[in-house]
């Protein structure tokens, strides 16, 4: 190497400056397209600190003047519940319907795969806007769309499941004689069921975010009582709402990461 | 199939979860008022409303392309904003960059961002700045936070020691081990994180819009407020190719950075 290679710049450095320089001008000419200042965040800060100023302290007193906030946050765990039960099951049932290797037919193969992409592209907002339609405003709007959202996230996931369970006992024991339905029940369904059940544990977990933001839309739930508060600007009120999901979600998440734990056994968690 | 595979014996053992869990889902339908009745009316309703938003509104596309843009400039600048803080996050999070206590609060910190769901944020956002794209690109970038900021943190205290020990045994300081050592070493991890990142971030904006960020979840659901149902189906489909088509660039770039390697 030459003594003007190591003074100059590298072919490499440059390149990385070039693409640098490259991303650094599309961030900012986004930016000035979409007359976002960056700094404003911190020049405007003051913004943030009033409305903090409004928020502290929590008016904790909506859980017991007001008796319908522990009903809708009952409500909420609820939505995630059903929407976690009746999606599984529907989401498993099309999963098998997908799989390669427990339906023979293609032609159904293709079509099940193709609602399921379909329900998985469909926006949560327009389900849930065309639920509100349909039922009206209220927890069972939201239960359906929760329904959809996770046969959309889990359906696809539960027939790649199915796909890489392992072939060697379904052929041992088709070989002596069992059924194609036999193969299905005694060798598949045992090898996918306990990561399903744990997918349904993390889809729960999932739900349960979903159903608050949900709640905000029309979904009803502890995000309705949000929403409300938040529109008639008691901020205190707000405070309270949120920490009371802050704790929600992390005890479900902490809740289903315990019980997955259990149904899959501490080394196979990822 | 034989009378054996229905034995009651190899049933046994599931029988009281399932009857819990039957339980349970009866008491939740009781609180969300869920009825088979309603559901079938529910579902025949949304399917008729379905049908009822057909034929698209072609006049009214070209006015959904500025929104749509729009959103995608949100999930954009705040996935870039967003990775730019859950770095510093992240550096304050490893415990071999960061003292103790440090990474202790960053810690605690970057959970509780992460159990707040982002329309919250959004929401809180909105209280502070008003209405607009500002608030929208502000909670993306916190809502950023919780996701990669653990992830990176996870990544980098998995990093060697060895090479950041012989960067500082050769004078390096902190800054320099973190500019030199620590980014190159997690940048392909980043580039894809933040390439799913963005995929969420879109689905988010469109999610966003209709609370107040503008862009086409704006328009999604002020045609619904209006009633201009053939309008509305317009920014369905609108969304519809936006998040497939995003979803389909990233997985096509995390598959190549992933080929590559590092990207050096």
């Amino acid at each position: 190497m030459k003594m003007i290679d190591i003074a100059l710049p590298s072919q490499q450095y440059k390149r990385k400056v070039t693409i640098f320089s490259i991303a650094a001008v599309l961030v900012s000419l986004a930016c000035v397209y979409m007359n976002f200042n960056p700094i404003g965040f911190f020049t405007e800060f003051h913004y943030v600190r009033d409305l903090l100023g409004e928020m502290f302290p929590p008016n904790y007193h909506v859980y017991t003047e007001n008796s319908s906030t522990g009903y809708a946050i009952l409500q909420t765990l609820s939505m995630a519940f059903l929407g976690t039960v009746y999606g599984g099951i529907i989401a498993m049932v099309m999963a098998f319907l997908a799989a390669s290797n427990t339906m023979p037919y293609k032609f159904i193969r293709l079509i099940v795969q193709a609602v399921v992409s379909l329900i998985r592209v469909l926006p949560t907002l327009v389900v849930v806007l065309i639920f509100v339609i349909a039922v009206g405003p209220g927890a069972f709007a939201g239960m359906l769309t929760l329904v959809f959202t996770t046969i959309g996230t889990f359906g696809k996931l539960f027939a790649d499941i199915i796909e890489n369970a392992e072939k060697p006992p379904g052929e041992a024991i088709y070989s002596v004689g069992a059924s194609h339905l036999q193969v299905i029940r005694y060798s598949i369904i045992p090898q996918v069921l306990p990561a399903f059940i744990a997918s349904l544990l993390y889809a729960f977990d999932v739900s349960m975010r979903a159903a608050i933001g949900l709640g905000i839309f029309g979904g009803g739930g502890i995000g309705f009582r949000l929403q409300m508060a938040k529109s008639v600007l008691h901020y205190k009120d707000v405070t309270a709402y949120v920490s009371i999901i802050i704790v929600l979600v992390i005890l479900t998440e902490k809740l289903s990461d315990y019980l997955r734990r259990k149904v899959l056994g501490d080394e196979k968690l990822n | 199939m034989t009378r054996s595979d229905f034995s009651f014996k190899r049933y046994r053992k599931w029988v009281i979860p399932l009857v819990l869990l039957a339980a349970v889902t009866e008491g939740a339908a009781i609180v969300c008022g869920a009825t088979f009745g309603k559901l079938e009316e529910g579902l025949i309703k949304g399917a008729a409303f379905f049908r009822f938003m057909f034929p698209p509104d072609w006049a009214a596309f070209s006015e959904m392309l500025e929104p749509a843009f729009q959103s995608i400039m949100i999930a954009f600048l705040g996935t870039v904003f967003g990775t730019l803080l859950s770095i510093v996050f992240a550096v304050l999070a490893s415990s071999n960059l960061a003292p103790g206590w440090v990474r202790n609060s960053a810690r605690f910190l970057i959970g509780l961002e992460r159990s707040i769901p982002e329309i919250v944020i959004l929401l809180l956002m909105i209280a502070a700045f008003g209405l607009g794209p500002m608030p929208g690109i502000i909670a993306l970038s916190l809502g950023c936070v919780g996701m990669l900021g653990k992830l990176l943190a996870d990544i980098i205290e998995d990093l060697d020691p060895v090479m950041m020990e012989s960067m500082e045994s050769v004078g390096a300081n902190k800054m320099q081990v973190i500019v030199f050592g620590v980014l190159p070493q997690i940048l392909p991890n980043l580039i894809s994180y933040s390439l799913f990142r963005l995929e969420i971030n879109i689905r988010l904006s469109v999610l966003l819009g209709a609370v107040g960020a503008g862009g086409i979840g704006y328009e999604l659901d002020y045609s619904f407020n209006m009633l201009q149902y053939h309008r509305a189906f317009t920014a369905l489909l609108v969304v519809v190719v936006m998040v497939f088509g995003t979803e389909r660039l990233s997985y096509i770039l995390r598959k190549n950075i992933k080929m590559e390697g590092a990207l050096k």
